[in-house]
C-alpha cells in the first residue's frame, strides 16, 4: 500500500516536522497514530513524517485551562487528572469512546482534528469547550479557534501546516453542566451521532451561557447556534429543553449512509441533546 | 455412571497447544521458495459481457508470471457448492467466463513475484464491458423481460434459466386447504432475511505449488478437502490421482468454506506459471466476494384451534442465491423440512423459488436456511398464541414434535431430492423448554408487565428449534487406525477441523474405544493422500458421521488388540477389557498387560502391524433440539434493543466434550444475535456492497454479548456414537426471533425483517403509537 | 524500492532487519516468520495482528514498521517461556478459550496488556480490554472466564511500564 514510500522521518522537533513538511512537495505526509491514515492507504505518500517523538505529546495546566499536544493519544486523555476536570471531563469521556486499547494507544489528538472526519468523536467536546488549535507552517505559528480550522483544514493555506496543539480556556466557573452523548449500533462504533453540550446558570436557574455541538450529521461537527442563543437567558426546564432538542433537528444537514438514515440521524440529534442538556442541567444542579 | 473415561470429558484440545503459542499452524503460516502472489480482477459490474479484454500491459510488467482470462482456461460447467457428488446444485460456473455476473465475479487473474506487483497488473489489464441491465431485486428476478442472468446454452441443472430460477421446490403432506378449513383460525403473514457474511477470521486462502512428482499439491483452508480434489480435477480437467489437497489449520468457516473458491483459480495459475502461488481474500474481498446468507421473502399461514392446536402449516418462500446457484435448493430445502415438522401439524406445504439475482452469491452458511425459516415460523406461533391468549411456553408444550415421532416432510425433500423420513429417537426438547425458561425467569417476567414510564421497556420472548445430524443416506466418512510400538495409536481421518474442536472429539472417541488415554491418539485429519474420505465438515455431521466412522473403526482395531492380548494373557476375549492404556482379564484373576507390551508384541514377535478402517453413514438424520428464550431492553427514543440475557439450552445428543459442546453454543449465539440486530451486507442499487469492512458490518464483540446461560440437555441417540448428534449449528436459529418476540411483549410491536434496526424499530413504535403502548392494550394480550 | 534499516528487539531477541519506508509492522514480523501475528482485516478492526510495542497493545496492520525503531516488540511466540506457558495460555486451554484459535494471540496479547496494568481487572474491564479482538467462534464467552481465571492466579509476569513522559496527571 505504501510501497512508494521512499522515506520515513523520525523529526526530533516541531521546527524539523515543519522544515520536512514544507520539503516535501506536496508528498509528504505526517504520521501521528497512523490509524486514519494507514486505512486511508493514500498512495501518492512519498515521505512519511512521524511526529510522535517531535515533544507534541503533552497535557499541560494552562491558567486553569489546558494545552494538550497534538500526539497526545486518546489514552492519555482518558486517563489524564487534567483532562477528566476539565469540561465535567467530557474529552476525556469522548477520548474513551474512540475504538480499542489497540487503537487509542495510538490514536491522537491531532490525527483526530487533522483527519477531518464529520464523526470525529474529539471535535464536538473541543467545540462546546471553545477550543482553540496552534498550527505552525514555515511561516510560523498560528492560532485558530477550532470551528474556522475545521472549515479550512482542506485548504491550500492549511494542508501544508503541522497541528502542534489544541488549547482549551479555563473552565467557567460555578453551577456548570457538562455532557457527552454518543450513538452508536454497537459498544465500538463510529458515532451514528454525537453531541456535546454545556452550560452555566445563575443562582435564578437562569441559563447564562451553552453550547451545543453535534457530531455525524453535517460535514464537520457543528456548534447549534441558534438554539444556544435560544436557550440563553431562560430558565432551564423541561421545556426549555424540549425546545433546544427541537431546535437542533433544524440546524442540522445528516446525509443517508449504511450506518443510518438522514431521518433517523435527525431525530437522533433531538434525543441526544435532550439527554445532554438534562445530565448537563443535573450537574448544574437545576432539577427538571 | 457410564464408567466412560474420555468421553464426556471436559480435556484440553488436542491442538490447543499450539493455537495459543502461536506455533505456525494455518494455511498462510509457510514461506515457500519463489512463490507468486495471485490476484483476481473484479468486476465493477454486476452484469456485462466482456467485449474485449487486454492482457499485454500486464503479462508485460516486470515480476508478473502468468495472467489468465477465459481464453486461457477451459471451459467446465460446474459448482462451487462442496457437495457429495452428483452435487445437486446446478452447473452454472465457470473458471472464467467472458460474462461477469456480480460486482466482484471474475474477469482475470494474475500471478507475480508480490502482491503490490499484482495489484498494479490488475490495474494493466484493459477490459470493455458491454454493460448488460441487472437484476439486484430479487422481487424483480422473475418478471417478465427481467434480464437473463444464465442465458449461456451449457450450464445445466438450472430449474428455468429464462425466467431466473435456479431452483423449485414445492412439497405437501397431507392437505393444506383441509387443515385451513378445519381450522379456527388462520393467520399469515411475511417475512424477511436479508444477507448475512460468514466472516471467518481468516479469510479464505490458498496456496498451491507442484510437488516433485509434478503433482498439483493444494494447501487450503477448506470444510471439503475431498470434495474440492474431485471439483479442481473437473474443473482443470486434470486427473484426481495428480492432486494432493491438505487442509491445515482453519480459521474459521461456518459453511462458507464449504466451497471451492479459490483452488480452482489457485491451480490454473500454478500449472501456468509453475511456481508456487498464494491466493487470499483481502476482507473487502472476503465481504463480497466469498459466500453469505441466502436472504428470503417468507410468507408462512399457519391453522390452529381453538385450543392451540396446530392443524395445517404453510410456507412459501422466494430466495435469492445471488448470481450462481451454490447451495440454492438444498439450502432453501431445509428452510421447509427443518423448520416445518417441528409442529406436529398433520398437513404442511413448502414451496419455494431461488430465484439469480447480480448480487454476490449465498452459499451454505451454519444453520443452512433454518435462521430464516425458524424466523417466521417462532415469530409467527408467538402472534398465534398472544392472539389465542395462551403463553406462548404452553402453546410450543402443546405443539413440538416429540419421541417417537416421524417426521415425513423430510422423506419429501433429502439434498435435492427425494429424502427419508426422520424419526425422533431422542428427544430433549421438552426439557431445554423448561430449564431455559426457569433460567430466564419467564413465568414472573411474562406476567409482570413492563414498567409504564421509563424509556426503557423490558420484554422476554422464546423460540424453539432443530436441525439434522448430517445428511441422511448422503453422508459418510471413513477413519483408520493403526498401532504404533509405545501403545499410541495413529488416527487418520478424513474429517475437517473447522476449528470447532473436530480434532479433539474424534480422538475422544478412538481413545474411548480403545480404552486409552487421550494422548495416545495422534490424529491427522483432512489431507487426501494420507486420510481415507470424508464428505467434510458440513450438515452438522462431523460428530455423527466422521465420529460413527472413528467409533467402527476403533472397534475393529481394539478386537485386534484383545486377540493379541488373549495370547499373551491366556485368556479368552470376551474376558478382557481395556482402559487405562492397558489390557486386563475381567475374571477374579486380574491379569494385565500394557498397551505398549503389547505393541512391541503384535509387531516383533508375531509381526503384523495392529490396524484397520471403517466408513459409516447413517440413514436418518437424528435432530439435535434447541429453546431460546431471550430478555430485552428496548429503548423506545432511540429503538436500540439491548438484549440482556439469553438463555438457550440444546439436546445434542451425548456431550462428548461438554466445555466444547457450550462453546460452539456460546458462538452459534453471538452470530445469531449479529443476525437478528447488526449484522447485514448492504448493497446499493447496482449491486455494489457498501459495508465490507468490519467498521459497519458490525458483529457482536467482547462488550456486546449479552450475559449468556448455556444448558446442555444430554440424551442418548441410538444412531450416534456414544449417543451423539450434533449441536453446532441448531442454537444460531433462536436468537432471531427469540428477540424479536421478546420486543413484542415489551413494546407490542411486531418485526417481521432482520436484521431488527434502531430505525425501524422506532419507526414501528411511532406508526403502532399509542394504542400498542397502552398498558390496558398490552395486558389483554 | 528503497530500504532502510530497523534495529528492534523482538521477543527478547536484538534484531537487524532491511524494511521498505513504509513497510508495515504486522507484514515485517510475517515476512520474518512470527507467523502468530495474523492478518484478519488489515484495517484496526479485528485485532488478529495485535502485538506489545513497549508493553503496549497495538494493531501491527496500523503501524509502519519503521515507528518501532529502537523498540521492545512482543508477539505471541515470545510470551511463554520455554515450555512454561503464560497463566494466560494454560487458562485458555484450560477453559477451552481458542476454538478455531485464529484470533488467539491476539486475545492472549491484550489480555496480557491488561494484567500487566491491571492485575486483578473486573469483567468489564476485561471485556473493555479485549473489545479490539473480534472472534467468531466464541461468543466471548470463555475468553473472558480465561483471563478472570489467570487473573486469579499469582502473577509472575513481568510488569512493563507504559507511560510515556510529560504527561500531566
Ligand atoms: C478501527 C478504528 C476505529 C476507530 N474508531 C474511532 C472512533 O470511535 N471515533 C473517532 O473519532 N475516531 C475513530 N477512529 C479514527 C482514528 O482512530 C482517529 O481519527 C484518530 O484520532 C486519528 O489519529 P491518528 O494519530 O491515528 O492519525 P493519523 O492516521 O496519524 O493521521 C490522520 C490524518 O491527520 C494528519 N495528521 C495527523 N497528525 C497531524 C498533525 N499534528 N498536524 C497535521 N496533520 C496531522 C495525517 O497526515 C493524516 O492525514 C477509528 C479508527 C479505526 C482504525
Ligand atoms: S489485521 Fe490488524 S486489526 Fe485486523
Ligand atoms: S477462536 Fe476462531 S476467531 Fe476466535
Amino acid at each position: 500500500m505504501f510501497e512508494r514510500v521512499e522515506v520515513f522521518y523520525r523529526p526530533a522537533s516541531v521546527r524539523e516536522a515543519v522544515r520536512l513538511l514544507a520539503g516535501g512537495k506536496g508528498r509528504a505526509r505526517i504520521v501521528a497514530g497512523g490509524t486514519d491514515l494507514v486505512v486511508d492507504g493514500d498512495p501518492t505518500a512519498r515521505a512519511l513524517i512521524d511526529i510522535t517523538h517531535s515533544g507534541l505529546a503533552y497535557i499541560r495546566k494552562q491558567g486553569g485551562g489546558c494545552a494538550i499536544g497534538a500526539a497526545t493519544t486518546m489514552a492519555e486523555l482518558e486517563e489524564s487528572r487534567t483532562i477528566l476536570a476539565l469540561g465535567g471531563g467530557i474529552l476525556a469521556r469522548a477520548a474513551a469512546t474512540c475504538g480499542s486499547i489497540q487503537i487509542r494507544g495510538v490514536a491522537t489528538v491531532g490525527g483526530n482534528l487533522a483527519n477531518g472526519s464529520p464523526a470525529a468523536d474529539l471535535v464536538t467536546p473541543l467545540l462546546v469547550l471553545d477550543a482553540v488549535v496552534v498550527v505552525a507552517d514555515a511561516k510560523g505559528r498560528r492560532k485558530l479557534p477550532i470551528a474556522e480550522y475545521l472549515a479550512a483544514r482542506g485548504t491550500k493555506g492549511l494542508r501544508q501546516s503541522l497541528l502542534v496543539e489544541v488549547t482549551a480556556p479555563r473552565p467557567l466557573g460555578r453551577r456548570c453542566g457538562w455532557s457527552f452523548q454518543k450513538l452508536g449500533r454497537t459498544a465500538l462504533d463510529i458515532s451514528v451521532v454525537n453531541v456535546a453540550a454545556g452550560l452555566q446558570v445563575d443562582g435564578a436557574g437562569r441559563i447564562q451561557w451553552a453550547r451545543v455541538a453535534l457530531g455525524a450529521v453535517a460535514p464537520t461537527a457543528i456548534r447549534a447556534g441558534a438554539t444556544e442563543e435560544n436557550l440563553q437567558g431562560r430558565t432551564l426546564d423541561a421545556e426549555a429543553i424540549a425546545q433546544a432538542a427541537e431546535g437542533v433537528m433544524r440546524e442540522v444537514s445528516p446525509i443517508s449512509d449504511v450506518r443510518a438514515s438522514a431521518a433517523y440521524r435527525r431525530e437522533m440529534c433531538r434525543v441526544l441533546t435532550r439527554r445532554a442538556l438534562e445530565e448537563c442541567a443535573a450537574q448544574a444542579g437545576c432539577a427538571l | 455412571m457410564t464408567g466412560r473415561k474420555v468421553v464426556g470429558v471436559n480435556v484440553r484440545k488436542v491442538e490447543g497447544h499450539k493455537l495459543v503459542t502461536g506455533a505456525p499452524a494455518f494455511t498462510d503460516d509457510i514461506e515457500m521458495q519463489g512463490m507468486l502472489y495471485g490476484k483476481i480482477l473484479p468486476s465493477p459490474h454486476a452484469h456485462a459481457r466482456i467485449k474485449r479484454i487486454d492482457t499485454r500491459k500486464a503479462k508485460a510488467l516486470a515480476g508478473v508470471h502468468a495472467v489468465l482470462t477465459y481464453k486461457d482456461v477451459p471451459r467446465v460447467p460446474h459448482t462451487t457448492a462442496g457437495q457429495a457428488w452428483p452435487e445437486p446444485s446446478p452447473y452454472d460456473t465457470y473458471l472464467l467466463d467472458s460474462k461477469v455476473r456480480f460486482v466482484g465475479d471474475r474477469v482475470a487473474a494474475v500471478a507475480a513475484e508480490s502482491r503490490a506487483i499484482a495489484e498494479k497488473a490488475l490495474r494493466l489489464i484493459e477490459v470493455d464491458y458491454e454493460v448488460l441491465p441487472a437484476v439486484i431485486d430479487m422481487e424483480l428476478a422473475m418478471a417478465p423481460g427481467a434480464a437473463v442472468i444464465h442465458d449461456e446454452p451449457d450450464s445445466t441443472k438450472i430449474y428455468d434459466r429464462s425466467h431466473n430460477i435456479a431452483g423449485y421446490i414445492l412439497r405437501e403432506i397431507g392437505s393444506v386447504e383441509q387443515g385451513f378449513r378445519e381450522s379456527d383460525f388462520v393467520v399469515e403473514r411475511e417475512f424477511r432475511t436479508h444477507r448475512q457474511q460468514h466472516t471467518p477470521l481468516e479469510p479464505h486462502i490458498t496456496i498451491c505449488w507442484l510437488d516433485p512428482n509434478g503433482r498439483l499439491v493444494i494447501r487450503t483452508s477448506s470444510q471439503v478437502p475431498y470434495h474440492t480434489r474431485r471439483q479442481v480435477g473437473q474443473i482443470l480437467q486434470i486427473p484426481v490421482s495428480s492432486i494432493h489437497v491438505i487442509k491445515p489449520r482453519m480459521g474459521g468457516g461456518f459453511g462458507g468454506k464449504q466451497e471451492m473458491l479459490l483452488e480452482d483459480i489457485c491451480g490454473a495459475l500454478t500449472l501456468a506459471s509453475r511456481r508456487p502461488v498464494k491466493m487470499e481474500f483481502t476482507r473487502e474481498e472476503e465481504f463480497y466476494m466469498a459466500r453469505s446468507r441466502h436472504p428470503q421473502r417468507l410468507r408462512m399461514k399457519m391453522g390452529v384451534k381453538r385450543d392451540g392446536t396446530v392443524l395445517a402449516s404453510q410456507l412459501t418462500v422466494l430466495a435469492t442465491t445471488g448470481a450462481y446457484g451454490s447451495h440454492s435448493t438444498t439450502v432453501q430445502g431445509n428452510t421447509g423440512s427443518k423448520v416445518l415438522p417441528l409442529y406436529r401439524a398433520p398437513h404442511m406445504r413448502f414451496e419455494c423459488h431461488v430465484v439469480y439475482t447480480n448480487a454476490p452469491v449465498a452459499g451454505a452458511f451454519r444453520g443452512y436456511g433454518c435462521p430464516q425459516g425458524f424466523f417466521a415460523q417462532e415469530t409467527l406461533v408467538d402472534e398465534i398464541a398472544c392472539e389465542l391468549g395462551m403463553d406462548p411456553l404452553d402453546f410450543h408444550r402443546m405443539n413440538v414434535i416429540r419421541l417417537g415421532d416421524t417426521d415425513l416432510l423430510s422423506a419429501q425433500l433429502g439434498e435435492g431430492k427425494e429424502g427419508l423420513p426422520r424419526v425422533v429417537r431422542s428427544c430433549g426438547l421438552p426439557q431445554c423448554m423448561e430449564s431455559a425458561a426457569r433460567a430466564i425467569g419467564w413465568a414472573q417476567k411474562r406476567k409482570k408487565f413492563p414498567s409504564g414510564h421509563s424509556h426503557l421497556r423490558r420484554g422476554v420472548g422464546m423460540a424453539c428449534t432443530m436441525q439434522g445430524s448430517g445428511i441422511a443416506g448422503v453422508d459418510w466418512a471413513s477413519a483408520f487406525l493403526k498401532m504404533n510400538e509405545d501403545g499410541s495409536f495413529y488416527l487418520q481421518v478424513g474429517a475437517s477441523d473447522v476449528g470447532a474442536g473436530a480434532d479433539t472429539v474424534l480422538s475422544q472417541i478412538a481413545a474411548e474405544t480403545l480404552g486409552v488415554t487421550l494422548d495416545k491418539v495422534i490424529i491427522t485429519s483432512g489431507d487426501t493422500d494420507i486420510t481415507p474420505f470424508d464428505v467434510g465438515a458440513y450438515a452438522s455431521s462431523t460428530t455423527i458421521i466422521s465420529g460413527g466412522a472413528v467409533k467402527k473403526a476403533a472397534g475393529k482395531v481394539r478386537a485386534q488388540v484383545l486377540e493379541v492380548a488373549s495370547r499373551m494373557l491366556d485368556a479368552p476375549v470376551d474376558q478382557l477389557d481395556c482402559a487405562n492404556n492397558e489390557v486386563f482379564t475381567t475374571c477374579a484373576c486380574r491379569k494385565a498387560v500394557s498397551m505398549t507390551d503389547l505393541a512391541m508384541q503384535a509387531m516383533y514377535k508375531e509381526k503384523f502391524q495392529i490396524m484397520d478402517g471403517a466408513s459409516h453413514f447413517n440413514t436418518d438424520s437424528p435432530p439435535p433440539f434447541c429453546a431460546t428464550f431471550a430478555e430485552v431492553e428496548v429503548d423506545t427514543e432511540t429503538g436500540q434493543v439491548h438484549v440482556l440475557h439469553l438463555a438457550s439450552a440444546v439436546d445434542p445428543g451425548t456431550a462428548i466434550n461438554p466445555m466444547q459442546a457450550e462453546g460452539q453454543v456460546e458462538g452459534a449465539v453471538a452470530q445469531g444475535l449479529g443476525y437478528a440486530l447488526t449484522e447485514e451486507l448492504v448493497l446499493d442499487a447496482d449491486g455494489r456492497p457498501l459495508n465490507p469492512n468490519f467498521l459497519d458490518y458490525k458483529m457482536f464483540g467482547f462488550q456486546d454479548m449479552p450475559k449468556l446461560t448455556t444448558i446442555l440437555i444430554e440424551t442418548d441417540e441410538p444412531l450416534g456414537p456414544y449417543g451423539a448428534k450434533s449441536i453446532s449449528e441448531v442454537p444460531i436459529n433462536g436468537p432471531a426471533p427469540a428477540i424479536a418476540n421478546a420486543i413484542f411483549h415489551a413494546v407490542g410491536i411486531r418485526i417481521r425483517k432482520l436484521p431488527i434496526r434502531p430505525e425501524d424499530v422506532l419507526r414501528a413504535l411511532h406508526a403502532e403509537r399509542p394504542a400498542n403502548l397502552d398498558e390496558e392494550a398490552m395486558f389483554a394480550l | 524500492m528503497k530500504t532502510m534499516e530497523l534495529r528492534v528487539t523482538v521477543n527478547g531477541q536484538p534484531r537487524k532487519w532491511s524494511i521498505g519506508p513504509g513497510d508495515l509492522l504486522l507484514d515485517v514480523l510475517r515476512r520474518e516468520g512470527f507467523f502468530g501475528v495474523k492478518r484478519g482485516c488489515e484495517k484496526g478492526e479485528c485485532g488478529s495482528c495485535t502485538v506489545l510495542v513497549d508493553g503496549r497493545a497495538v494493531n501491527s496492520c496500523l503501524m509502519f514498521a519503521a515507528k518501532v525503531q529502537g523498540c521492545e516488540v512482543l508477539t505471541i511466540e515470545g510470551l511463554a517461556d520455554g515450555d512454561r506457558l503464560d497463566p494466560i495460555q494454560g487458562a485458555f486451554l484450560d477453559h477451552g478459550a481458542a476454538q478455531c484459535g485464529f484470533c488467539t494471540p491476539g486475545m492472549i496479547l491484550a489480555a496480557k496488556w491488561l494484567l500487566d496494568k491491571n492485575p486483578h481487572p473486573s469483567e468489564d474491564e476485561v471485556r473493555e480490554a479485549m473489545a479490539g479482538v473480534l472472534c467468531r467462534c466464541t461468543g466471548y464467552i470463555k475468553p473472558v472466564e480465561a483471563v478472570l481465571a489467570a487473573a486469579k492466579q499469582p502473577a509472575k509476569r513481568a510488569t512493563r511500564k507504559r507511560e510515556p513522559a510529560g504527561v500531566a496527571r
